[in-house]
């Protein structure tokens, strides 16, 4: 049977289940990088297994079972099969593919500088909400407003106090690798996934499935590039290194393969019903579920995690200011109908597109019935929504008239 | 919808199989919701299934046309 739940809650649900699985992946990645040692070589040996997986577990969710895909049924209902890349997603899987390999190569560089606590290299990679909300503001129609730039900044400054090196070191190197290396990576690897999750496929929204499947591929192959180029001009040995380490370390490998599969598909789901830069903010969570992961590696041996009061009160401090950010994106988004009737003598299809010019529509459908036009609203405030959505709808000469209804609770197919 | 059948009503709804999305709404209507069918015929049971909840007292259907979608 299928299950309906609260939109909001999906949202969260998909993005917190992909910060859990995150966490526990970036568990491994510490035994795997301290394993392997290179970045270049962990880099590429984490794409060559995650391809391998992606492709096994694509095909397995592709089966049909009563006229439906096992992934449909499961992980996402707009999943049929794997398919080949259309020519329209080529351009947004390159550079999120880009994005990827540059992020990844930045990440595993991290573990070495960080002494191998996936609590302290996790956090970094949220700069890329800030990263986010600037790149939206400057090129999408829903342009951020000032909560959503608050809320950010909360969480950002929270990850950033969540991340307390705890020897105090502060590295160059490091910061080049943080807001040269993984953030903008993060930015245009979220950004081109979100914009590929938009996208019709055959008349059907895409899926998370193959854009995470394609988004390897390509990942793979710029990882594999970067990587030989980075042995020509060093006189390394990486590529060949990675491909060994992807045998010898397959059971690591594959595991990390795994749970990033999962934690992507869900994440590049999330991806399709909020903002870019408010499921980051969401998955920044991460953070917080990576400390037990952090303690459970340090009994281990493999990490180190402090009891110093004061650095585990800044800790404690950043992941309020998280937690804060996050509550307040969730609870100020304001959503509504407007029903709409046209005047005779206009042009539906020209009115529709005066309508989506709006800043704050959100869907326009052209209805046959009492209505001419369903226009949906997402507004962080009601004032907002008078004044930026509904004064520019009266200025519209073909609406004869409108009702609005706003939304008080919604659900939808998980 | 008759006043405090809501929430039941709701519930019933979540059943429904082509149901996409259900939201509660202030103003004139209470309830929309947005159905994926494949037939008219398909769209006539998920109607007549609406329509037979306890608490329903009206329905109207608007059937999508075209749509542009962020």
């Amino acid at each position: 049977m299928k299950i309906k739940i609260r939109k909001k809650y999906l949202f969260f649900v998909l993005a917190f289940s992909s910060a859990i699985i995150a966490a526990v992946v970036s568990g491994i990645d510490t035994i795997a990088g301290k394993e392997i040692g290179d970045p270049w070589a962990l880099s590429l040996s984490c794409f060559i297994l995650a391809l391998l997986v992606s492709l096994l577990f694509g095909l397995i969710l592709s089966i049909p079972v009563k006229n439906k895909s096992i992934g449909s049924k499961t992980i996402d209902p707009t999943f049929k099969r794997l398919r080949f890349i259309k020519k329209q997603e080529l351009k947004y899987h390159l550079l999120a593919g880009f994005g990827n390999a540059a992020m990844t190569i930045g990440y595993f560089s991290l573990f070495p500088l960080s002494n191998y606590d996936p609590s302290v290299v996790l956090p970094f990679a949220q700069i890329a909400i800030l990263y986010l909300v600037i790149a939206e503001s400057i090129t999408e129609k829903d342009t951020p407003t000032l909560i959503e730039i608050q809320s950010s900044v909360i969480v950002t400054f929270g990850a950033i106090l969540g991340s307390i090196s705890l020897s105090g070191e502060i590295n160059l190197l490091t910061f080049i690798i943080v807001f040269l290396v993984i953030n903008p990576g993060w930015m245009i690897f979220s950004f081109y996934q979100r914009k590929l999750k938009l996208m019709k496929i055959d008349d059907r929204i895409n899926d998370s499935i193959n854009i995470r499947v394609w988004n390897v591929v390509f990942a793979l192959l710029f990882t594999g590039l970067i990587v030989l180029i980075y042995d020509l001009f060093s006189g390394g040995n990486y590529f060949y290194d990675g491909l060994i380490a992807s045998i010898k370390q397959f059971g690591w490998m594959a595991l990390i393969a795994l749970g990033t599969f999962f934690s992507f598909v869900f994440y590049i789901r999330a991806l399709g019903i909020g903002k870019a830069s408010v499921t980051q903010a969401v998955k920044a969570s991460v953070i917080v579920f990576s400390i037990p992961v952090t303690i459970v590696l340090s009994y281990f041996g493999y990490a180190s995690f402090t009891a110093d009061p004061v650095l585990l009160l800044i800790k404690t401090m950043g992941i309020i200011l998280m937690i804060l950010g996050i509550a307040s994106f969730a609870l100020t988004l304001t959503k509504a109908y407007v029903f709409i009737k046209m005047k005779t003598g206009y042009s539906i299809e020209n009115t529709m597109k005066d309508i989506w010019k709006i800043k704050g529509v959100n869907r326009v459908t052209a209805v046959a019935g009492e209505y001419d036009f369903i226009v949906k609203i997402h507004t962080r405030t009601l004032i907002k929504g008078y004044e930026r959505i509904l004064k520019k709808m009266e200025e519209i000469p073909a609406i004869k008239e409108y009702k609005w209804q706003s939304v008080l609770r919604e659900w939808e197919d998980i | 919808m008759q006043p405090g059948r809501t929430d039941k009503a709701i519930n019933e709804m979540r059943k429904i199989e082509c149901i996409a999305k259900i939201s509660v709404v202030a103003g004139e209507y209470d309830i929309v919701v947005r159905a994926q069918v494949k037939s008219l015929d398909k769209l006539l049971k998920v109607t007549d299934e609406i329509q037979m909840i306890p608490g329903v007292s009206k329905t109207t259907t608007q059937v999508i046309e075209k749509e542009i979608t962020s």
